[in-house]
């Protein structure tokens, strides 16, 4: 248990360090936990629309990994003279944009109508189709 | 100091992340959501995706915000009709939102970085030294909308328009839905 404390804070202060060298795996991770939050929202929150946001949440965590590879790639492409595709990233995370608002705007239209019906947003509430 | 911003950032962004999921009362969620896109819109800057930012900011911040204070106040629950809203309890939720984002934390410190490795020396980004940059897409900087713009009309036309038409459907859906009687 000791052993293993020891080593964790020996990775943290490995991991602090490799920050100002390898911004790519400190993005990849901030992205990580961005996108665990938002997958905790969507299982735990019973209201709709707190669901929702949760998506968001998840969907920007994606974008920020397609923008830190494709931020990575320039100097890949420079180190190794590999074809350079750095914009290709960026416009997947600008694609997701587009999705993200249409899937915002389809959701809460379903939660209008939803509500105009039972007048409720409660997931435990919308049980139609379990049985 | 560009290491300072991205702490500064990324600290800003998991923090309103956990009071959005974690906020009982959905209109401080959504308020919570204005420093979690502002906070992204800003690693976007320190990534040099100047363009994406400011898109995330209009889009984002503007509009998908805008639309969910909008359905908030439509729907108006009264406050006594918010009921406990955890699947388990929410400070047994919080250890566990905390656990998880360490652990995925951890799990990316474990897996670690090799030394001396070539993967680690051409993804090593090195943010803000200009050159070496303008000279990869013909001379147009990384992250501008010239070079976005070029690359999306030259080689995505077709996942440009097939998008647009995904958002003609999504708003013929949303009338439709959101439409009483037809």
């Amino acid at each position: 248990m000791d052993a293993a404390l020891t080593l964790a804070a020996s990775d943290l202060v490995q991991w602090l360090g490799n920050l100002l060298t390898f911004r790519l795996a400190s993005c990849l991770a901030l992205s990580g936990a961005l996108f665990a939050i938002g997958a905790w929202g969507v299982l735990a929150r019973r209201n709709i629309l707190l669901v929702l946001i949760s998506v968001e949440l998840m969907l920007n965590a994606v974008m920020l990994a397609f923008v830190a590879f494709a931020r990575a790639h320039v100097n890949l492409a420079k180190e190794t003279g590999l074809p350079y595709a750095g914009e290709s990233g960026q416009i997947f995370a600008l694609t997701i944009i587009a999705l993200a608002a249409a899937e915002a705007a389809v959701g809460l239209a379903i939660v209008i109508a939803y509500f105009r019906n039972r007048q409720t947003v409660d997931t435990r509430d919308i049980s139609l189709m379990r049985h | 100091m560009v290491d300072l911003l991205f702490l500064a950032a990324a600290a800003l962004c998991v923090i309103s992340a956990c009071a959005i999921v974690t906020c009982k009362n959905p209109v401080y969620s959504v308020i919570g959501m204005l420093p979690f896109f502002l906070g992204i819109a800003g690693l976007f800057v320190l990534l040099e995706a100047t363009f994406l930012a400011a898109m995330q900011i209009m889009v984002y911040g503007g509009a998908i915000l805008v639309v969910f204070l909008f359905v908030i106040m439509l729907i108006n629950l009264r406050p006594e009709e918010i009921r406990d809203d955890f699947s388990f309890g929410r400070y047994l939720g919080l250890a566990a939102l905390a656990g998880v984002t360490g652990g995925v934390i951890l799990s990316f410190v474990r897996a670690g970085v090799p030394p001396d490795g070539e993967l680690e020396r051409a993804f090593a980004m090195g943010i803000g030294s200009r050159e070496g940059q303008e000279a990869m897409s013909g001379g147009v900087l990384f992250g501008s909308a010239e070079s976005i713009g070029l690359t999306l009309f030259r080689q995505y036309v077709i996942p440009l328009e097939l998008v647009g038409v995904l958002l003609m459907v999504a708003i013929l859906g949303a009338v439709i839905l959101s439409k009483k009687k037809l």
